[in-house]
């Protein structure tokens, strides 16, 4: 038991890679996603790229696709660090899912504002900043946090090519310590303890943001 | 001597938290007699119905069903006192429910409606129970609409289905609770009769209702509520005809029109008008 | 180029076929479990035991709270900790099935709101009891209701169930793996086993897409 106390400190560490891979993938997947879906909108002919895009990612475990991008990529000349490429697909993953969320967010929005929008002239652009974008946001938020949680539990798979995250750390100290059910344990309960977290966090963020919405 | 009654509630009430909606409720029904529990909205009536078979727990008072008490084993009333599930469903076996909403299973067929008291809770195997189901849709008329769902019902069609899954169980007493209330008006008379043709029948029943000239037709026993309490009760005739109590004048004025008709000299019977 | 990989991908094929099979009966297995399971913890949930509605709550809370390879590992080891020798296999049915039963307790939950309190009322004055108004009034419309979202939870229980190929059970995954270490062709090896998974869940939400077009419910 008391060793095990002595690892703590080892799986902080490893909470904090946890939450740095997955906040990092998560800020770059909600980029990508919203560029996604910003591209659906206004470039012609990217719908078809956007659903193959989903489709794919979407269809597919993210297990996988770490493999393709660590294992398959070095075939291509694109070798990258466990790190870099757990990020990467995370991101990809992650995308995709935002991607979703931000074409459901812009579908909330009452069509009609926007014909009455356009009929006075105002351009696409500025409608889609201007009209769209704060509603739909203020309808993604509370969403967005759930996918944030997502992207926490997701990070786990990346264990399997040793990036020194939670799950890695867990297994580490069984391997070393050959007690299985304690480290295990507090892995679950160190995830746990995340996502309730950002979970709270996102929704007293989510009340806040939409006070103004909700009279 | 007198009969043991069929139905008999001693000081029955209920109340949701600090709120009384049913107090010292008293009723004798005997095999064969009509009661009609007639009142405003909120007086009570559908909560004192609902409280005849346990569907609301009464905790104050008795009901006793065929002489056994219902609900409860001994003096206690909370909620921790109650009735196992199963010996709440022996102590109401003798009584079936007509809703007001139908509550058919609108994934059964109307044959199954029907059966399904029988197969799953009378533990009657299908073969007779099928039989039984059939009975008592010709009985309210709707045998060509057996294999139908309920939704492709009208809704008087759709009540005569409850009424025949209440009957076909073979009920002692019957409960109904506005059985047409929920119906478009030219649906009403419909269900009526076939009410009307169980009551020829000799069917107990206990039934709350807004059709005031339907009750004071059939019933034996009339029953007016309000706040939760029994204001006036008696034969339909003298109540309807000559109320006792204001509040019940009050309640029956629109089916008197004695403010309508000035020009009649002698006080209209209240019956007729109906 | 194009004969050599027809060529190998006739190695490839009875190997994935293989994987794809495990991965398709671990999960209904879950999937069928996972469903008994979380109208359990339904009913747990919106019961009279103060004490059922907190532990439900609680379990849901942790299985849709921690990721499905950590409560893969922490199952598969807690038996050998207390002596009982547990197959891989049954620890990833009973881990995929303990996971999918919190996310269908939910969403099972919105089905039996959505049916009419008089009907259970109807089903208790019966006397159908608790068991006949669960099995022939309650879940026949539940199932009806909820057969897409459903769909879509099978969806992610295929995608989750990748892990599994962790504690060395030859699914779809773990078969992958196994090839690119036979042929060193890793690019080439998981972009196929990952058009098996696009096959499935592809197949899967077909038909989803069918049912929903006939009840209301999508993913």
């Amino acid at each position: 038991m008391d060793e095990l106390i002595g690892y703590l400190p080892d799986f902080l560490d490893g909470m904090l890679v946890t939450l740095g891979i997955s906040v990092a993938a998560a800020i770059a997947g909600l980029i990508l996603g919203f560029a996604l879906n910003a591209a659906r909108i206004s470039v012609p002919g990217f719908t078809a790229i956007y659903a193959i895009y989903v489709w794919l990612i979407r269809g597919t475990p993210l297990l996988a696709q770490l493999a393709v991008i660590y294992f398959g990529l070095p075939v291509i000349g694109l070798r990258l660090e466990a790190v870099e490429a757990s990020v990467l697909s995370l991101a990809v993953y992650s995308g995709a899912y935002f991607a979703e969320l931000f074409r459901t967010a812009w579908a909330s929005v009452p069509g009609g504002q926007l014909e009455a929008a356009r009929v006075h002239g105002i351009s696409r652009a500025r409608v889609f900043w201007h009209i769209q974008a704060p509603q739909a946001m203020a309808f993604a938020l509370p969403l967005l946090g759930n996918q944030v949680i997502l992207t926490i539990k997701e990070s786990a798979v990346t264990s399997v090519i040793t990036v020194p995250e939670l799950t890695m750390t867990a297994g580490r100290i069984v391997s070393t310590t050959f007690s299985y059910v304690m480290p295990y344990a507090l892995l679950v309960l160190s995830y746990w303890l995340l996502t309730s977290s950002v979970a709270v966090i996102a929704r007293s963020l989510g009340l806040r943001v939409t006070r103004h919405l909700r009279g | 001597m007198s009969t043991l009654p069929l139905l008999e509630l001693r000081g029955v009430g209920k109340s949701y938290g600090t709120n009384r909606v049913l107090s010292g409720f008293d009723l004798r029904v005997q095999a064969g007699e009509i009661v009609a529990l007639i009142g405003p909205s909120g007086s009570g009536k559908t909560t004192a119905l609902r409280c005849m078979n346990f569907l609301e727990r009464y905790d104050e008072g008795e009901i006793w069903i065929d002489g056994q008490l219902l609900g409860y084993s001994g003096t206690g009333r909370r909620e921790s006192d109650r009735d196992s599930e199963a010996k709440v469903d022996e102590v109401r076996n003798p009584l079936s429910m007509v809703f007001q909403q139908f509550n058919l299973w609108p994934h059964m067929t109307v044959r199954e409606n029907v059966m399904a008291p029988l197969v799953l809770g009378k533990k009657i195997p299908k073969a007779h129970a099928r039989e039984l189901a059939d009975q008592a849709l010709a009985r309210v008329g709707l045998s060509a609409k057996a294999d139908a769902y309920p939704a492709r019902l009208s809704g008087g069609q759709q009540q005569r289905v409850g009424i025949a899954r209440a009957l076909a169980v073979k009920p002692r007493l019957m409960l109904l609770d506005e059985p047409t209330s929920a119906l478009d008006p030219e649906l009403v008379e419909e269900v009526l009769q076939v009410i009307r043709s169980l009551a020829d029948d000799g069917m107990t029943m206990v039934m709350v209702t807004h059709e005031m000239s339907f009750a004071a037709q059939i019933s034996s026993q009339v029953v007016f509520m309000e706040a939760g309490k029994i204001i006036e009760t008696g034969a339909p005739e003298p109540l309807f005809q000559t109320p006792k109590t204001e509040r019940l004048q009050q309640f029956l004025k629109p089916w008197f029109n004695r403010s309508l008709t000035p020009r009649t000299q002698a006080a209209p019977n209240p019956l007729e008008a109906l | 180029m194009m004969n050599d990989f027809s060529s190998r991908f006739a190695l490839y094929w009875p190997a994935l076929i293989d994987g794809a099979l495990t991965t398709l009966w671990l999960c209904v297995i879950g999937m069928l479990s996972g469903f008994v399971l979380g109208v359990l913890l339904h009913l747990m949930a919106n019961g009279r035991s103060r004490g059922g509605v907190a532990c439900a709550r609680v379990y849901v809370s942790f299985f849709r709270g921690t990721p499905m390879l950590a409560q893969l590992l922490l199952l598969f080891y807690l038996p050998s900790a207390l002596g009982v020798d547990v197959p891989p296999v049954v620890a990833a049915a009973a881990a995929l099935a303990l996971n999918t039963a919190a996310y269908q307790s939910q969403i099972l939950g919105s089905g039996f709101a959505a049916i009419a309190k008089g009907q259970v009322e109807a089903a208790s004055v019966f006397a159908l009891g608790r068991y006949n108004t669960l099995l022939h009034i309650q879940l026949p419309q539940v199932l009806r209701l909820t057969l897409p979202a459903l769909i879509c939870e099978l969806i992610d229980v295929i995608k989750v169930s990748a892990v599994v190929s962790v504690i060395s059970i030859t699914d779809l995954m773990r078969v992958s793996q196994q090839l690119v270490s036979q042929t060193y062709r890793p690019l080439e090896v998981y972009l196929v086993a990952g058009l098996f998974y696009l096959l499935l869940t592809s197949l899967l939400s077909v038909l989803g897409s069918l049912l929903e077009r006939r009840w209301r419910e999508r993913c």
